[in-house]
C-alpha cells in the first residue's frame, strides 16, 4: 500500500494504491488520521482516490469507517472517489455508500466539496 | 482436478504466505484473475479471525489451507486447531445503520458469505473447518 498527497486549496487528495488488507490497514489508518488533523487546521476537505486500491478486506473497510468518524468529529468533509472494481464491490455489499460520500471522479468529488462548504 | 495444500502457524505474518500460496495455485490452475479476489478476501477474513480470536489449547495454533479446482468451481478449505468457533453463527450486520451506530467489526463474514456461492462450517475432531466454494470458469486453452 502506497499513498501520495496532493494538497490543494480546498482539499487534500490522498492517492492510495495497492492492497488494503489486514497488514496495510494500521499504517493507512494512521496516515489518514494525520491528513484529517492537518486538513482541519486549514478548513480543507479530504478526498481519497481509490482507483489504485485493487484489494480491500473488512480490515480496510474499518479504516474508512474510523476515518469517517474522525473527519466528522473534526468538522472535515471526507469523500472517496474513482472506486476500483474491488472497492466498489466491497462498498456495495457493506452498504458503505450510506455512511461515506462516494463520487465518480475527482472533478465531481471537488465539486461536492464546494457545494458542501 | 488440481489440488494443493499448505500448513502455517496461526500468526498474522503468515497471511502473506497464504496469499502467495493462493496466487501460485491460481497460476498453476490457469484460473481467471478476476475470480481471484473473492478467494483472496475469503482467505484473509477466515485466517485473521482465527489468528485474532482463536485460542489454541496447545499454545500456538496451526492453520491448514487446501485449494481444489475442477472444471466449474474452486473450493477453499481452512482448518484450524483453536477452540470450537463457528463464525457463521455471528449475527448479520445492520447495513442500514448510521455512521455512529456501525460497529467496527462484523463485516468480514458478511463479505465472505456474499462473495462466495456456498460457505459451510463443521467441527471435525478438535478442529474448526470452513469450506468456501464458488463457480469459476477456467479460461480455454
Amino acid at each position: 500500500m502506497n499513498t501520495t498527497l496532493d494538497t490543494r486549496d480546498s482539499a487534500t487528495i490522498v492517492m492510495a494504491t495497492g492492497r488494503l488488507d489486514f497488514e496495510a490497514s494500521d499504517p493507512f489508518q494512521k496516515e489518514l488520521e494525520t491528513v484529517i488533523a492537518q486538513a482541519a487546521t486549514r478548513h480543507a476537505a479530504v478526498l481519497v482516490n481509490c482507483a489504485g486500491i485493487d484489494y480491500v478486506s473488512s480490515a480496510g473497510l474499518r479504516v474508512f469507517l474510523v476515518a469517517a468518524r474522525s473527519a466528522k468529529a473534526a468538522n472535515v468533509a471526507l469523500s472517496v472517489y474513482s472506486l476500483s472494481v474491488a472497492v466498489k464491490q466491497v462498498f456495495d455489499v457493506s452498504g458503505f455508500g450510506r455512511i461515506i460520500n462516494v463520487y465518480e471522479d475527482e472533478a465531481s468529488a471537488l465539486a461536492g466539496v464546494g457545494s458542501a462548504a | 482436478m488440481i489440488t494443493r495444500q499448505i500448513e502455517v502457524p496461526a500468526a498474522t505474518e503468515n497471511l502473506s504466505v497464504l496469499q502467495a500460496f493462493l496466487e501460485d495455485f491460481w497460476q498453476a490452475a490457469r484460473l481467471p484473475l478476476e475470480a481471484q479476489f473473492a478467494f483472496s478476501l475469503g482467505l484473509e477474513e477466515v485466517f485473521v479471525n482465527v489468528v485474532t480470536h482463536g485460542i489454541s489449547p496447545s499454545g500456538a495454533g496451526r492453520v491448514f489451507a487446501s485449494l481444489v479446482a475442477d472444471d466449474a468451481s474452486v473450493e477453499l478449505t481452512l482448518r484450524d486447531d483453536t477452540r470450537a468457533f463457528n463464525p457463521l453463527d455471528l449475527p448479520a450486520p445492520d447495513l442500514e445503520a448510521s455512521l455512529e451506530e456501525r460497529p467496527l467489526g462484523g463485516l468480514g463474514v458478511h463479505l465472505v458469505r456474499t462473495l462466495m456461492d456456498a460457505v459451510s462450517y463443521r467441527r471435525v475432531g478438535d478442529q474448526n473447518q470452513l469450506t468456501l466454494r464458488k463457480a469459476v470458469v477456467r479460461a480455454a486453452d
